[in-house]
């Protein structure tokens, strides 16, 4: 198995620049996700490295061999396209095969291969139906298939799931992982859902305006995130941000925003931080309604309560702020329509900085890196 | 008593101007009449009510004619007049371009009226013209014996005639030819003898803008080439019988000398398929040597080409004698033409649209419709009406002039050939005496209507008998046959395709129609 | 069945109550059938124009075609024309020239199918693979043009090209020593010139609705073969020609209904007696037979009898490609 390296891959179209020179390394046998909103250069990044668009400068490394100016097919790699790519005038024993047959593989070989990945996705019912009459799970297999009969080095996911609703997502989702568990291929995937990210991925890429905003195991992301922007796209909901001014007390220091006070931990970038502006930011699932031992209180006024079962989620506002708390419901929400503050322990906040919104801290930061 | 003498004398004189006036009066009606006429023809697809020759025919018979001509958005007057015919309700006068045919079908189905007694009865220089021109009503009638419409009877004689570089035959020492053995060393001359001086074997002998007129060449061997002004028509011949031109013996020698001729390159090599343009490329470019066109429009090359080719001289000569010793020219004009007008089934005035008709063929009636409002185009002097100068001398053909104030329009009419020759330029003019001085016309054949079985006899046989001798006719010009090994096939074929049942009936027609 | 002892009024009973059923059904059809207008007459109204020229232009015309089988006179009019059976198709099929005709129009149009139905196609991949888009638009742009080009113009050219003095043709078979050949008056060479004119008229432009088919096909199936190492050439054998090949059917369908109409204008001015023998077709016959007097009932016939012969082929075309393909009109 091999690995993917990229060196301060660059791409331009024109004067225009989509990927600034990222820095990635892909272990052998890994599922790394690329994730990030459209337009982040997630999708142009993995066609970087399938060759189906060139590289503007750095340098793509499949193993040891520099890829650059390989041709897609010499890459060894297999790619599985959002709308599946499956070629509608041929039966699904011959998508599957089609690769090989381009490849002068041999006849028996190819039956052999078709009849093995058929059993792996359960498609074996399905080999002589043409894609039109597949559903589209059937279909994605089909797509999964066709990667898969290669026996390739790597696999590039381009946003695969995206097409199928939300129940058939979830199913295959489990299936890719199980697959990948089973053949172990190093892979690249892309998505712009971070569910599926933290699902999916041994480690994720999270990339913004062409750049990699941070890259780590998916706890690793949601616990410390190292901006503003991964602690916004990671988690759902999103975690609570908002701006405050931080004073010195003598048991340390406390964010000041609309009237509340909030305890702050006793980071070193604090040190001296009288009057500073930061930005405070605290998960919803990190509110509590119930008091707790080492934190703060902060009142709040309830807008909205949203019901999903086992949790419902509080809108609430601190002074003209949103702030979003997720509350365990116990069976009944009656409850909750009383909420009027919350507790949150003073270890569970971060901190970011107001104007490059990086988290602030030294030891947490020694762990994520 | 004195009183009384003067009175009478005044009433004697008054008498006298209104017998006077009442010769020259052509009023049909007291209360104006309007009378709804179709009429489809080339230049106009209608009749103009403000023509200043409708008003001046408005005022002198109180007929108004209203213009109700149908499929005006068409150039094609068949299928304008099929229009009209489809669509039922006709107007008072159907007339225009290419009316006879239909006006004959129909008539006898009783689309329109027939007009032998109506003429007879109310239109005295109608009949007049039938007395003076014998043949003429016979050769517009229907298969019923009746005759439908009143046609455009148009004046003059020649048509097309024999032209020849002058300049050329100068300039090689060459004598017009008299006769076919002359013509053909005449044609090898140009071919050999470089009178273009361009030092290439460029020069194209005879060449013609139809390509049907290689075939007049079959009148130097005493063969026809048609009977009419129409391609490959029938003839009658001189025991009367209608027949073939290319069903003849004389036919076959005839071809056979023109391939000789195509073989030797005295025939444009292009003529099938140069058209329509090739006398014009061929003038222009001091090419073309001898050909059979019309007078006026091949006359005119004489002055358009005088500064472009240094002596360019194209005249006309007399038909080369032919190798039985006949000289004659085959084409000239047709006396009677399938345009004018007839009386549809719906008119209520039958009598009065006769007098109509009849008056264009009075004096000045006729006058009118040849030559325009007497006073705004012509003048009469001594005797003979002439265009003003203005006209003569306008940037625009007369015809075209004439077309716009409605005379030379395709009403029913006799056309006056003073009209043309007044425009028409010194050597057509010299070319036509020349023709006329010699006595070359022979008869036409102006056709025949067709009853209604013999109409299908001649639909069943006669396109396919007509293709079958086209095809053989190129192919031997072409030198894709050889006439005389294929004659005899050639004949059995024609009769097979039923050239004999065609001729039978033509020949009964014939009998029946001009039999009086 | 609890009603069985009294068979007779029983059976009745059902009778009536089915009957009652199917009323109230048919009433609530009929209720439904209102609604439906009442709820959707905008698109009725949409499609109310394509319906009146369809009965106007399509339907109301058929009522003509009788007169195939009369004595047809246009001011006796369609009704009022005598009827006489099939003495019309009798005339037609008893004449050798329509027989050559019929014969004639089957092996152009074949030459034209044959040679002229691919050509689009293979224009169409050639664009395609073209990447220079400036010299891609020129090239178009050329090949489209003779389409605009009215037939008259384009007979000129053709016979100024194949002139035996001044052609092109005959110009450089001169080159090579060939005497010059008059070939517009040849029967052998009609075939070969009517059908290459066809094609360069219109297979440029004809090229349009396969390049729209290729536009359309998806470009991630492109790239998908990339990557499995397809080249251009595998690619477009087993990527677009297949993906395009509905519409090919389609056209192909198409083109085989229209097979007989051989473009009649064409022939009429590039054809000569001397070419009839390979030159002349159904519509032309027509044209120079019924030129005589407005012999609009054998016309019809002989249209008639066009249209039948389309009828089936279409037909025979369209059964083909559902059995063979998956692709049929209908």
């Amino acid at each position: 198995m091999s690995g993917v390296t990229l060196e301060k891959i660059v791409k331009r179209y024109g004067t225009a620049t989509v990927v600034h020179g990222i820095d990635l390394q892909v272990q052998p046998k890994e599922f790394v996700v690329l994730v990030g909103p459209s337009g982040c250069g997630k999708s142009t990044t993995l066609r970087m490295i399938a060759g189906l668009e060139e590289i503007s400068d750095g340098e793509l490394r499949i193993g040891d061999r520099v890829m650059n100016r390989v041709a897609p097919k010499d890459r060894d790699v297999a790619m599985v396209f959002q709308n599946y790519a499956l070629y509608p005038h041929l039966d699904v024993a011959e998508n599957i095969a089609f690769g090989l047959r381009i490849r002068r593989v041999k006849k028996d070989e190819i039956a052999r291969s078709v009849t093995d990945v058929a059993k792996i996705l359960g498609l074996t019912d399905y080999l002589q139906r043409k894609p039109a009459d597949l559903s589209g799970g059937q279909r994605q297999r089909v797509a999964m298939g066709r990667a898969i009969v290669r026996h390739p080095a790597v696999f590039l996911f381009d946003e695969p799931l995206s097409n199928l609703d939300a129940k058939l997502r979830t199913q295959m989702r489990a299936e890719i992982k199980r697959l990948h568990k089973r053949l172990g291929v190093t892979s690249v995937y892309v998505t712009h859902d971070q569910v599926e990210a933290m699902t999916l991925a041994d480690r994720i890429v999270v990339m913004r305006d062409g750049r990699i905003e941070q890259i780590g195991a998916p706890m690793e992301l949601f616990n410390h995130p190292a901006n503003t922007f991964v602690a916004g796209f990671i988690g759902s909901p999103p975690m609570n941000q908002f701006e405050a001014a931080v004073e010195m007390e003598d048991a340390g220091p406390v964010a000041v925003a609309h009237g509340a006070r909030i305890a702050l931990p006793a980071l070193d970038a604090l040190k001296g931080a009288q009057g500073r502006k930061v930005i405070v930011g605290i998960r919803p699932e990190h509110a509590s309604i119930e008091p707790v031992g080492k934190g703060s209180t902060v009142s709040v006024e309830l807008d909205l309560v949203e019901t999903l079962g086992s949790e419902a989620l509080l809108h609430t506002s601190i002074g003209d702020t949103p702030f979003v708390i997720k509350a365990e419901t116990g069976g009944d929400t009656d409850h909750l329509s009383s909420v009027n503050a919350f507790h949150v322990p003073v270890e569970r906040i971060k901190v970011f900085d107001h104007e490059t919104g990086r988290v602030l801290g030294s030891s947490q930061m020694g762990a994520a890196a | 008593m004195r009183k009384l003498t003067l009175t009478a004398a005044l009433c004697a004189s008054t008498m006298l101007t209104a017998q006077a006036l009442a010769e020259n009066d052509h009023r049909i009606v007291d209360e104006p009449l309007v009378l709804t006429i179709h009429m489809h023809w080339p230049r106009a697809q209608g009749y103009d009510e403000n023509y200043p020759v409708e008003r001046v025919a408005r005022e002198m018979t109180g007929i108004h004619l209203k213009d109700a001509t149908a499929g005006r958005n068409s150039t094609d007057s068949n299928e304008a007049m099929n229009l009209l015919l489809a669509k039922g309700d006709m107007p008072d006068i159907v007339g225009g371009h290419l009316i006879q045919q239909p006006v004959n079908q129909y008539g006898p189905e009783g689309a329109f009226l027939p007009l032998n007694d109506l003429v007879e009865e109310h239109a005295p220089h109608i009949q007049a013209f039938w007395d003076s021109h014998p043949g003429l009503q016979e050769a517009i009638s229907s298969y019923d014996g009746n005759y439908y419409y009143i046609p455009y009877l148009p004046d003059g004689e020649f048509g097309r005639a024999w032209y020849i570089r002058q300049d050329w035959l100068d300039k090689l020492g060459l004598e017009q030819p008299t006769n076919v053995d002359e013509y053909y060393e005449v044609l090898k001359a140009f071919r050999d003898q470089d009178p273009n001086g361009n030092g290439l074997k460029d020069e194209i002998p005879y060449f013609a803008r139809q390509w049907e007129e290689v075939n007049r060449l079959l009148n130097l061997w005493d063969a026809r080439s048609s009977g009419s002004d129409t391609y490959h028509d029938f003839y009658v011949n001189d025991e009367g019988k209608v027949v073939h031109p290319y069903a003849l013996e004389a036919y076959r020698d005839g071809i056979a000398h023109i391939a000789q001729w195509y073989e030797e390159g005295l025939i444009d090599p292009e003529i099938f398929t140069r058209g329509s343009s090739s006398r014009d490329y061929l003038l222009s470019e001091n090419l073309g040597g001898s050909t059979h066109d019309w007078f006026a429009s091949t006359s005119g090359y004489n002055q358009a080409l005088a500064d472009k080719i240094e002596g360019f001289n194209f005249i006309p000569f007399l038909p080369p004698e032919s190798a039985g010793g006949v000289r004659m020219e085959e084409h000239r004009r047709i006396p009677i033409k399938p345009d004018g007008w007839a009386i549809s089934y719906t008119n209520e005035h039958p009598v009065e649209t006769i007098k109509y008709f009849d008056f264009w063929f009075t004096e000045e009636g006729r006058l009118l419709a040849n030559f325009g409002v007497e006073g705004e185009t012509w003048d009469m002097i001594d005797g003979e009406p002439v265009f003003k100068p203005e006209v003569l001398n306008s940037d625009s053909p007369v015809n075209s002039q004439m077309y716009l104030v409605g005379a030379q329009i395709y009403r029913g009419y006799w056309q006056d050939y003073r009209y043309e020759w007044q425009w028409t330029s010194e050597p057509a003019r010299k070319g036509i005496e020349l023709y006329k001085a010699n006595d070359l016309l022979i008869d036409q054949f102006l056709g025949v209507s067709l009853n209604q079985e013999e109409q299908a006899v001649y639909d069943k046989y006669w396109p396919s008998l007509r293709t079958y001798m086209l095809e053989r006719q190129q192919a031997w010009i072409l030198g894709t046959g050889d006439v005389e090994a294929d004659w005899d096939e050639y004949m059995a074929q024609l009769e097979r395709m039923g050239l004999s049942e065609v001729l039978e009936v033509m020949n009964s027609a014939y009998s029946r129609q001009y039999a009086g | 069945m609890i009603r069985h002892q009294g068979a007779g009024p029983a059976t009745e009973e059902l009778v009536i109550e089915a009957r009652e059923a199917l009323r109230h059904r048919v009433r609530r059809r009929a209720i439904w059938v209102g609604d439906h207008f009442r709820r959707e007459w905008q698109i009725y109204v949409l499609l109310a124009p394509t319906i009146i020229w369809f009965i106007l232009f399509l339907y109301k015309p058929m009522y003509g075609l009788q007169i195939a089988f009369k004595d047809y006179s246009i001011f006796r009019g369609v009704a009022g024309s005598p009827w006489i059976g099939f003495e019309h198709f009798q005339t037609l099929f008893g004449n050798d020239q329509f027989l050559r005709a019929i014969k004639n129009t089957v092996i152009i149009s074949f030459y034209s199918l044959l040679f002229g139905f691919p050509m689009p196609i293979i224009l169409a991949l050639m664009f395609n693979e073209v990447l220079q888009q400036a010299f891609k638009r020129t090239a178009q742009t050329i090949v489209y043009l003779p389409h605009f080009i009215s037939s008259v113009i384009i007979a000129g050219i053709v016979i100024t090209a194949f002139s035996p003095s001044a052609g092109i043709v005959n110009t450089v078979l001169g080159w090579f020593g060939v005497d010059s050949i008059y070939f517009l008056t040849k029967p052998e060479w009609f075939r070969p010139i009517f059908v290459g004119t066809g094609i360069w008229q219109e297979a440029g432009f004809q090229s349009i609705v396969y390049l729209a088919a290729i536009a359309g096909v998806n470009p991630s199936l492109y790239e998908s073969a990339v990557v499995d190492g397809a080249s251009r050439w595998q690619m477009m054998w087993k990527i677009t020609l297949p993906s395009i090949m509905p519409t090919i059917i389609i056209m192909l369908i198409i083109r085989i209904g229209n097979m007989l109409e051989v473009s009649f204008e064409m022939i009429i001015l590039l054809y000569q007696p001397a070419t009839f023998e390979t030159a002349d077709v159904v519509n032309t016959f027509i044209y120079r037979q019924g030129i005589q007097g407005g012999q609009y009932d054998l016309a019809a016939a002989a249209g008639l009898f066009n249209a039948v012969v389309a009828f089936v082929l279409v037909m025979a075309a369209n059964t083909i490609a559902k059995r063979y393909s998956r692709t049929s009109l209908w």
